[in-house]
């Protein structure tokens, strides 16, 4: 049974009466203890559709899809407190700049503490203090913080960003999550600090089989730590497979250009020469092609592409392309119709 | 927090520099001799003027004079009053205080009203409580004080009889002055009518308070709403959101703390503007105060009342910022440290 199923979920953002789709119908899903990468550029909406799958997104965004089931229940169908009371149960979430993320006037020891439900707690009240403390502490060995007095009396602003990162990854521990959502845990780090964070969600993937969705711009970064990737491009779905498949066999152009733009594949290159890119850049929102996203910067579009494809299954490897580069030979058998 | 301390005294040091120098200046721009001016001694006989003017250094450059000036008001000694010849420090010993508390009572009626009120306009953003709270203080704000203040005069003391119309207490009790905060007075005082002299003052107090808060309370609406919401669109809200928090969870814990630090640093400049609207409400309440004194002062073209005081004033002004500046600083970790720039 998939963890999480999400079918065509849409992103809509109301400003002065006018609606602009920041995410176009994407579908995602998850198996347990799977590590997906969900990869785009900035601006494609993938940090838009985790947060719609934790639910902080404010009033101005408006969500809705076609099938919302986590772990066999129809989320759908739940009030809006359900749904939040259950997902804030199962999936925790870390974001990018952690600094930001942590309150800059209480100290971390208290902002630890509140994360740990008192559901998990035994004793009395009086009891409750020493016990949340305690838990703390034990949360903060296992994100391999040794040093947990300090740090529990530390202000955010007095420890490094990669700390920070890991009093989240605490924080987010703290709930015994089944699902993480890392959106681009390491940005702005340095190498060594972002291998320890990777190594660290992979270990907690490994030990306490917890699915991890990891959200990143940069495809080859990701490529090591994950089974299964999804890539977006402006609010569309692209390509979805495992790792393999994703980087060794891309069947969507944008896919193909993102793996060949990484600095490994562009080894052999002479020196100074050109990287192999896109024409052009992202589209922004208030700007948005018709039909596939991509058409504009795409090398293989043509007049069919005004309209937006639908999604061809080959053998588990979605991809969403009327030209998808490497034709496959069985006759392509069409999962999702996009509905124009 | 030592740095932060001495810093702060070093820039309550230029500070006062700069006004002692503008006061200092003022003698020789008002109209009228320097030495008389600085002095208060309009009778003065021409013996009588020869020791001021060696007190004052008149004969050395201005430098020394400054000097001299500046040594005289570190000794209390402000000059006399020209139009009442009475000592200037000891009146204005008498008068401030009450200036002070009745400044504090509005600040703490401004805020208290202000600020919460400002809280529910922001978590209620653009909803009819949000409008309504903020075509409320657009009124307030745009309300005369002294209208207003005659109006609460008429309404309250005239036609209800809720409140006394002028002055700090009724003249029946006796109150011994010992800190010359009335209140503190009040408790300290051994008279068998001490809880109905409290009650009295209180009384006193309420209406001029109210009136003088009423300008700060909608300034403060409009501070704690856009603080409020700045803070709850803040990534650590959305991420204590992601955490499992409630929303009244996310708002107490984490975004008034926030949210009033930013306030905090806003209090020390609305004072001057309170104490601003302070001094036309003693007038209308016939209030004992500093700032009465001062306008009646300006009437009078009394020069030295009207420098000392402005000096005593601004000065008073100066320390509620300093303070309000501690208190920034020990809610905020991030002020305490090295990182904080001014
Ligand atoms: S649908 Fe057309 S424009 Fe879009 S990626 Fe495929 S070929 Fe390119």
């Amino acid at each position: 049974m998939n963890l999480l199923d999400i079918r065509n979920l849409s992103i809509e953002l109301i400003h002065d009466e006018q609606s602009i789709l920041a995410v176009d119908k994407i579908s995602l899903s998850m198996k347990e203890g799977e590590v997906r990468g969900l990869v785009g550029e900035s601006g494609s909406g993938k940090s838009l559709l985790a947060q719609a799958l934790v639910g902080v997104l404010d009033d101005k965004w408006h969500v809705h899809a076609d099938r919302f089931h986590w772990r066999g229940i129809d989320l759908l169908h739940l009030s809006i407190e359900e749904r939040k009371a259950l997902l804030s149960r199962d999936i925790a979430m870390i974001f990018q700049e952690p600094m930001a993320c942590l309150d800059p006037t209480t100290s971390i020891g208290e902002q630890l503490t509140e994360a740990i439900d008192s559901g998990q707690l035994s004793g009395f009240f009086w009891q409750r203090k020493q016990q949340r403390q305690s838990a703390a502490i034990k949360l903060l060995h296992k994100v391999g913080i040794k040093d947990h007095n300090a740090c529990l009396s530390s202000y955010p602003h007095q420890l490094t960003e990669a700390f920070c990162q890991r009093v989240m990854i605490a924080m987010a521990l703290a709930r015994r999550p089944i699902l993480l959502i890392a959106d681009e845990p390491t940005a702005a780090m340095e190498i060594s600090n972002e291998g320890q964070i990777f190594r660290l969600l992979a270990s907690l993937n490994q030990l306490k089989n917890m699915s991890i969705l990891l959200i990143s711009h940069d495809i080859e970064n990701i490529t090591h730590w994950t089974n299964t990737i999804t890539v977006m491009y402006s609010g569309q779905f692209v390509e979805a497979g495992t790792t393999t498949q994703i980087f060794s066999k891309p069947l969507h152009p944008y896919t193909r250009a993102l793996v060949d733009s990484s600095p490994s594949a562009n080894l052999h290159l002479p020196a100074k020469s050109r990287l192999k890119t896109l024409p052009g850049s992202i589209p922004i929102l208030q700007h948005l092609p018709i039909g596939c996203r991509l058409g504009p910067r795409c090398p293989r579009a043509q007049q069919a592409c005004v309209k937006a494809p639908s999604v061809t299954n080959f053998h588990g490897h979605k991809v969403s392309c009327h030209f998808p580069l490497t034709p496959p030979s069985p006759l392509p058998k069409k999962i999702i119709k996009g509905d124009n | 927090m030592l740095v932060f301390t001495l810093r702060r005294l070093s820039l309550f040091m230029f500070t006062m520099l700069l006004l002692t120098l503008l006061s200092f200046s003022l003698n020789f721009l008002f109209p009228g001799e320097a030495i008389i001016n600085l002095s208060g001694a309009i009778n003065a006989t021409p013996s009588q003027l020869i020791e001021l003017n060696e007190a004052y250094q008149t004969h050395r450059n201005f430098f020394w004079q400054y000097m001299t000036y500046l040594s005289h008001i570190i000794n209390g000694d402000l000059g006399l009053s020209m139009a009442s010849q009475s000592d200037i420090s000891t009146e204005i010993v008498n008068l401030l205080p009450a200036t002070i508390e009745l400044s504090l009572v509005a600040l703490l009626i401004a805020m208290l009203v202000g600020i919460p009120l400002g809280f529910i306009a922001a978590i209620k953003h653009n909803k009819l409580t949000d409008n309504l709270i903020l075509s409320v203080s657009m009124l307030g704000y745009s309300v005369p004080v002294f209208w207003l203040g005659l109006l609460a005069i008429l309404a309250f003391s005239i036609n209800l009889g809720w409140f006394p119309s002028a002055g700090q207490i009724s003249l029946l009790f006796e109150i011994e002055l010992v800190t010359g905060i009335q209140f503190i007075d009040i408790l300290l005082s051994d008279s068998p009518y001490k809880w109905q002299a409290f009650s009295d003052a209180t009384a006193h107090i309420i209406l001029p308070a109210c009136v003088i808060a009423v300008a700060p309370a909608t300034i403060f609406i409009r501070l704690a709403r856009t603080s409020m919401i700045e803070v709850l669109e803040t990534n650590y809200i959305r991420a204590a959101s992601a955490k499992g928090l409630t929303f009244q969870q996310i708002i107490f814990r984490h975004a008034i703390r926030n949210a009033l630090i930013r306030i905090i640093r806003h209090v020390g400049l609305q004072f001057a503007n309170l104490v601003t609207i302070a001094m036309v409400t003693e007038v209308i309440f016939s209030w004992p105060g500093i700032g009465r004194w001062l306008i009646e002062s300006i009437y009078q073209r009394d020069y030295t009342a009207i420098q000392s005081g402005l000096l005593v004033l601004s000065c008073f002004i100066f320390i509620v910022h300093i303070l309000t500046d501690f208190i920034y600083a020990a809610l905020n970790p991030l002020a305490r440290g090295i990182k904080y720039g001014a």
